[in-house]
């Protein structure tokens, strides 16, 4: 692990009350790079995900976390995402009650605010088309879509998205993987979370795989692809 | 209809309207605090009665237009100090706990008040523009003779009206509005887009408790002054905000009023007014157990 690295997570150890998830986890990313974050269901990948976001829930009780020099170990969830984290939770929390457009502006009250809505309707014409709509009507491809948007909303130093194509039809998901592409190609720093492997480390550079807490792969994606005895070992795939 | 009736229907609605009116104002910082922050503030009363007791006194020295400004300045700032100071240690603890504290908060400023002013009713004089009557039947062409309502409960539906749509046009049309709307419904989705929101939810209980303080400052001369009043408007207040739903405020406003109007059409039958609120509670409980416009998932 380079100790210079962009983000980077040093023997980290968060718990949801007395249930000890995130076990001594330690791993970089790279300014640009785009890691898988794999594992079974319960390995911890979310529950790290949401350590690195610095959630309430799991609790940090050990270890440090760096991105671009600034210690998100002693961040509250607002500081962090003011340091640049900007996560795309599981089940999207979609805000009720506010309509799309309203969705894109909460995002942008605390700075350090990212595209210009003109910019995120640009690349996202079906938010546009439904900016005055309530957003929890969306569907669920569209509300994936407004999440993702949402994020972008802000200046993001380090993207973070949990099951970005749960529950969706295979042609949503493939909508999604190319919005995803365009954010690769901005060269946002991202760590994805995926039960669809093979999705993630088609996008991914490299691959860390989580298991009972701990990381049991860290390495270039295209060898998860390849190795089969891998691959069936901690992702049953 | 005979005149008389009609005269009598309207004299009962308009009545109604103003009963409804003073406990949408209490029951509105009560559901707004609730709906933000989760917290079950049973110190609201108190709030409203400390808010008439500044208000006879700031009126007493100077004049009453003064009160109407500084009131409820104090009470905002009172809010901020009773959320900083107490409310943030009680966020993540159960509403029981959260109802103790409060309770015992309300029964301190109640006990303080009883220290420094005595335990009797003391007098709230109106100011000279807010005496008198308002001729109705001036108003309202299809009233028979010579009907009159007293001014000041006038005033008092006017400030209520005032207050609503100052903070629907607050929580619909500014940005603070939004964060906060948007807190009450994903407070953690709010803190990971870097909206602190706790602070702003301190800004929140001290707006509750600044409505508070507009309602002791018009309130106070109906309810008259004394240190029970504040628990004893607590009750129909917080019933409202059930049958209203918790956390709702226009079901606030919708449950104030038929609570209102209830109590005035059953004036004439003191024991069934006694017991009508909690009938109308029961009934719409029963029938809609989130209250009336409750959301799913809210104090459950």
């Amino acid at each position: 692990m380079s100790s210079d690295a962009y983000f980077r997570c040093e023997d980290v150890h968060a718990w949801y009350g007395e249930s000890y998830i995130v076990q001594g986890v330690s791993f970089a990313v790279q300014e640009k790079e785009i890691v898988a974050l794999l594992g079974r269901n319960g390995a911890g990948k979310t529950s790290l995900l949401r350590t690195i976001a610095r959630a309430h829930q799991p609790a940090l009780k050990g270890g440090r976390i760096w991105l671009d020099g600034q210690p998100l170990h002693d961040m509250a969830a607002h500081e962090a995402a003011r340091a640049g984290v900007g996560l795309v939770p599981e089940d999207r929390r979609i805000i009720p009650g506010l309509t799309v457009e309203e969705n894109l502006i909460v995002a942008q009250v605390a700075p350090p605010v990212g595209w210009p809505l003109e910019r995120l309707y640009e690349h996202f014409p079906k938010l546009a088309e439904r900016r005055r709509q309530e957003a929890t009507t969306l569907s669920g491809g569209e509300q994936q879509m407004l999440a993702v948007a949402r994020a972008l909303a802000r200046e993001l130093k380090l993207f973070l998205l949990d099951e970005p194509y749960e529950g969706l039809a295979p042609q949503i998901v493939r909508e999604i993987e190319g919005i995803l592409m365009q954010v690769k190609a901005i060269g946002i720093t991202t760590i994805i979370v995926e039960q669809n492997a093979i999705a993630a480390l088609e996008l991914a550079d490299r691959a860390v795989i989580v298991d009972m807490g701990e990381i049991a792969y860290d390495g270039p994606a295209e060898e998860v692809m390849q190795n089969a005895e891998l691959r069936q070992e901690y992702l049953a795939i | 209809m005979s005149g008389s009736l009609v005269n009598a229907l309207t004299l009962q609605v308009i009545t109604g309207l103003q009963l409804g009116a003073i406990y949408a104002l209490i029951a509105l910082g009560l559901t707004l605090i609730f709906g933000t922050l989760g917290v079950v503030n049973f110190a609201h009363g108190a709030l409203y009665i400390l808010a008439s007791y500044a208000a006879v006194l700031v009126a007493g020295h100077t004049n009453f237009v003064l009160a109407v400004v500084l009131v409820p300045v104090f009470l905002f700032l009172v809010g901020i100090v009773m959320e900083r100071g107490l409310i943030r240690f009680f966020y993540d603890r159960p509403h029981t706990d959260q109802i103790l504290v409060t309770f015992g908060l309300a029964i301190v400023i109640q006990e303080a008040l009883k220290w420094a002013f005595g335990a009797n009713n003391i007098p709230f004089p109106l100011p000279p523009w807010g005496n008198g009557v308002v001729f109705l039947h001036e108003y309202l062409p299809f009233l028979e003779g010579f009907v009159v309502f007293p001014k000041w409960r006038l005033i008092l539906v006017g400030v209520s009206l005032l207050v609503v749509v100052g903070l629907f046009l607050l929580l619909q049309f500014t940005t603070f509005g939004l964060t906060v709307r948007a807190g009450m419904r994903e407070p953690d989705m709010m803190r990971f887009l870097g909206v602190d929101v706790t602070k702003r939810f301190a800004v929140v209980f001290g707006l509750g408790a600044l409505i508070a303080g507009v309602a002791g400052v018009f309130g106070g001369p109906i309810t008259q002054v004394s240190p029970e009043v504040g628990m004893a408007i607590l009750v129909p207040s917080f019933l409202v905000v059930v049958i209203g739903g918790m956390g709702s405020l226009p079901g606030a406003l919708v449950a104030a009023l038929i609570l209102g109007l209830a109590l005035s059409f059953s004036a004439e039958y003191a024991a069934v007014q006694q017991i009508v609120v909690y009938l109308i509670a029961v009934v719409v409980l029963l029938v809609r157990p989130r209250g009336l416009m409750g959301k799913k998932g809210v104090f459950e």
